[in-house]
């Protein structure tokens, strides 16, 4: 175990790193920013829809939920630009992929937080003369994305974990750039750590933040858990 | 959209993709029989109220929970075998990287099943003269197991859909045997879309008999 740790490169090209965060970041943001609504809208698709619209949904939903990302992910980089004829660069199909892989988790959270409102809150907004998209949009939502909330950060953690694998397909993430400054500094052990180290600061911090947003409203008895 | 699905170069190559679901399914078995099983060992000692195991199991556990598990296969590949005597190839790598955080997640599942019991059971056991390891197997875990096997079997899932993040250092599961033979064969279309399918197949009945227990409780009816 005679190894010489060295932490002075990594942090010599700690720039790099940072820059791949800040993709890291950019990615997940972008998934985020287009998953959430388009989970809306599956959401209610699944919920709402006629026969036809239920059924595809939710298939859509189980199949992009039990495949694994890096599958999809590989679908989309090498397989649609054949099929479709168009060049997708692998920031593109990051965001593609992750924008749809997390709007089928976020459909599951809206879905459960939809179902977790009394049907009570229905019955007193048709005894007003609401409709249905009245009654969605102005008392069952407010309500539902409330407590949704907590589901909803772990699952944006989560989306964030999966990015990582965008490195595959050459996409300067985080874990890209470990690899690379890896490779051309011959510091294998010290450029992982400090990039896994990364991660854990970020993910951890978020996770916290988590935990007490989950333990303050368990509290107030507002949570639905998905 | 002029493209000519044609899947027969797929069938061609079933035996390498064969091959490649075999690794895949020894790979999550692996995984999945190790992290239940040193699982129950860290949420156990995160369930402990003494300091010395308590503190360093959380710190395992948060550690595994929340950086990617690509990064620690990765970290496992490169960065291990530099501070290990020993060569460390895809497979062993993988299977880690994989099996701990396996352990970190079911040790959570483990410690909720375990606290959701009412602490009479345990003074039960106690009354009787059994020692800890005796009640926590013969009293606590068979009742816990069955209120556990749900989120367990969730996992199973995500640890086979993790398998897959192995191909990145080129261990021949599935998804790696179909890049390998996309490239010879010309068909990333088929091919990929092929890979998603069985995924879907042999995942997609786990997922369903894994929601009828959670709505339903034990399908036997003794919840």
């Amino acid at each position: 175990m005679g190894y010489e740790w060295d932490f002075a490169v990594v942090f010599r090209d700690f720039d790099l790193l940072l820059l791949g965060l800040v993709n890291t970041l950019k990615v997940t943001g972008l998934a985020l920013l287009f998953g959430v609504p388009l989970g809306l809208a599956l959401s209610l698709a699944r919920l709402y829809g006629n026969f036809a619209a239920r059924l595809f949904v939710g298939l859509v939903i189980e199949f992009l939920r039990t495949t694994p990302p890096i599958a999809q992910l590989f679908w989309f980089f090498f397989a649609l630009p054949i099929l479709i004829g168009v060049e997708i660069d692998p920031f593109r199909a990051s965001v593609l992929t992750f924008s749809l892989q997390s709007s089928a988790f976020f459909a599951e959270v809206f879905r459960a937080g939809i179902q977790s409102v009394e049907a009570g809150q229905w019955e007193a907004s048709r005894a007003i003369g609401m409709d249905r998209n009245e009654t969605l949009r102005r008392v069952i939502l407010p309500q539902g994305v409330k407590r949704m909330i907590p589901a909803f950060l772990e699952r944006a953690i989560e989306l964030m974990k999966t990015t990582t694998l965008v490195s595959a397909i050459s996409y300067a993430d985080l874990l890209y750039q470990a690899n690379s400054v890896a490779q051309s500094t011959y510091r294998t052990i010290e450029v992982f750590s400090v990039a896994a180290g990364m991660y854990f600061v970020v993910i951890f911090a978020c996770s916290l933040g988590v935990r007490r947003l989950e333990r303050r409203m368990a509290r107030s008895g507002e949570t639905v858990m998905n | 959209m002029g493209h000519n699905w044609d899947f027969s170069s797929v069938f061609a190559s079933r035996a390498l993709l064969l091959q490649g679901l075999e690794n895949t399914l020894i790979l999550g078995a692996t995984c999945l029989a190790l992290g239940l099983f040193f699982g129950l060992f860290v949420g156990a000692a995160r369930f402990s109220g003494r300091a010395w195991l308590y503190f360093p199991a959380t710190v395992f556990v948060e550690v595994f929970r929340n950086t990617p598990v690509l990064v620690q296969i990765m970290w496992f590949f490169f960065a291990f075998p530099i501070i290990v005597p020993f060569q460390v190839d895809a497979f062993t790598a993988a299977a880690i990287g994989l099996t701990l955080n396996t352990v970190a997640f079911s040790s959570e599942i483990y410690r909720a099943g375990l606290q959701s019991l009412a602490r009479g059971q345990w003074e039960a056991g106690r009354a009787l003269g059994m020692s800890y390891w005796q009640q926590m197997f013969r009293v606590i875990l068979p009742q816990a197991a069955r209120r556990m096997l749900p989120a367990f079997m969730n996992r199973a899932v995500e640890l086979f859909k993790m398998t897959s993040l192995a191909s990145v250092v080129a261990y021949g599961e599935l998804m790696h045997q179909a890049k390998v033979v996309s490239t010879i064969s010309f068909n990333p279309i088929e091919m990929y879309t092929s890979v998603a399918l069985i995924f879907f197949a042999v995942l997609f009945p786990m997922t369903v008999f894994a929601r009828r227990f959670e709505t339903r409780g034990d399908p036997r009816g003794r919840s």
